[in-house]
């Protein structure tokens, strides 16, 4: 050291021990009362809620979804793995009776890439089409996906073109038959079109009627 | 005026093309109560009398075999699938002659 200068006191152990332990409590406050509700949500003294830091928490409520062009709420975008809709999936279910002959043809309608799933039983075996046709070129463009004899089906599916999608079912003759028919999915409209000429067009369930039980 | 002539049957035979393309398909169970050369009868189930044309495309089948129209009996069951826009105009696509239909259960 060079002579002249003056050597500055160290501070005792105990205003050290005291410093530390403001500088934690502070630490503490701090983590307690602002990055605890900003960061997790977490506001045990309720300090986040009255700083209005507890939305900084919460993924972005207004982050919006691009659709392709054309494309509706039910409209899948994709990102990675995941599928996401402007919309909430519907839910329907519904009791399909066939006589002798008689046939029906259930579809909902999807957009291109929208998924469902489906469960459906019959009593006895039906003649079986689960197929659908594009909205561009309904009479020309129908595909079939599955047509065989059966008495059940669960799968799920999805869209490979915007049109209407689903079952026709035919009694091959004999006695009365009862289909059931349950599904999820994001679609916009359910239909059923007869063997005598007729349509009708079933409404669909929202989400919440799972929680409430509503049918 | 040629041209117009051809023009014009074009623009004619597009819209009657519209018009057959619109016909929708029904099926119709039930008792045959009248068979004719060119129309059919059948009684449904639910009491109706429906009326169908018969043409010289019209199949008539047993067992998915081809029959002669002469097969057809009235007081049998068929299976009638035709083309048309209401029940009230249909054409036979096919007439089916099944087993007698049971009369369903409540």
């Amino acid at each position: 050291m060079a002579s002249g200068e003056e050597e500055l006191p160290l501070p005792s152990k105990r205003k050290i021990a005291i410093v530390s332990l403001a500088a934690l409590l502070g630490a503490a406050t701090i983590l307690v009362t602002v990055v605890l509700p900003a960061e997790y949500g977490v506001d045990p003294l309720g300090t986040g809620a009255k700083l209005g830091l507890l939305a900084m928490s919460r993924p972005s409520q207004n982050e919006s979804i691009t659709l392709p062009p054309g494309g509706t709420e039910f409209t899948p975008v994709e990102r990675g793995a995941a599928a996401y809709y402007g919309a909430e999936y519907k839910v329907d279910t519904t009791e399909l009776v066939l006589d002798a002959y008689e046939y029906v043809e259930y579809k909902y309608h999807l957009e291109k890439g929208a998924s469902m799933l489906f469960a459906w039983t019959a009593n006895s075996t039906v003649m079986h089409d689960f197929h659908g046709a594009p909205d561009t070129d309904p009479k020309n463009g129908e595909a079939s996906f599955d047509k065989r004899d059966a008495s059940q089906a669960n799968g799920s599916f999805v869209a490979p073109f915007t049109g209407i999608h689903g079952w026709y079912w035919e009694n091959p003759g004999g006695e009365r038959i009862v289909i059931k028919v349950t599904s999820a999915g994001f679609y916009n409209a359910a239909m059923e079109f007869r063997s005598n000429g007729t349509r009708k067009s079933h409404e669909l369930m929202p989400l919440n009627a799972i929680a409430s039980g509503a049918k | 005026m040629k041209a117009v002539t051809t023009l014009l049957a074009s623009a004619l035979l597009m819209f009657c093309a519209a018009e057959l393309s619109a016909h929708d398909q029904f099926r119709i169970i039930g008792t045959l109560t009248k068979a004719q050369p060119t129309s059919l009868e059948v009684r449904t189930k639910e009491g109706k009398t429906v009326a169908i044309e018969v043409n010289k495309e019209t199949l008539v089948t047993r067992d998915r075999k081809k029959v002669e129209f002469g097969e057809l009996k009235t007081g049998g069951s068929v299976v009638v699938d035709a083309l048309g826009d209401t029940f009230d105009d249909l054409v036979a696509l096919e007439v089916r002659i099944v087993p007698p239909i049971a009369t369903p259960g409540n």
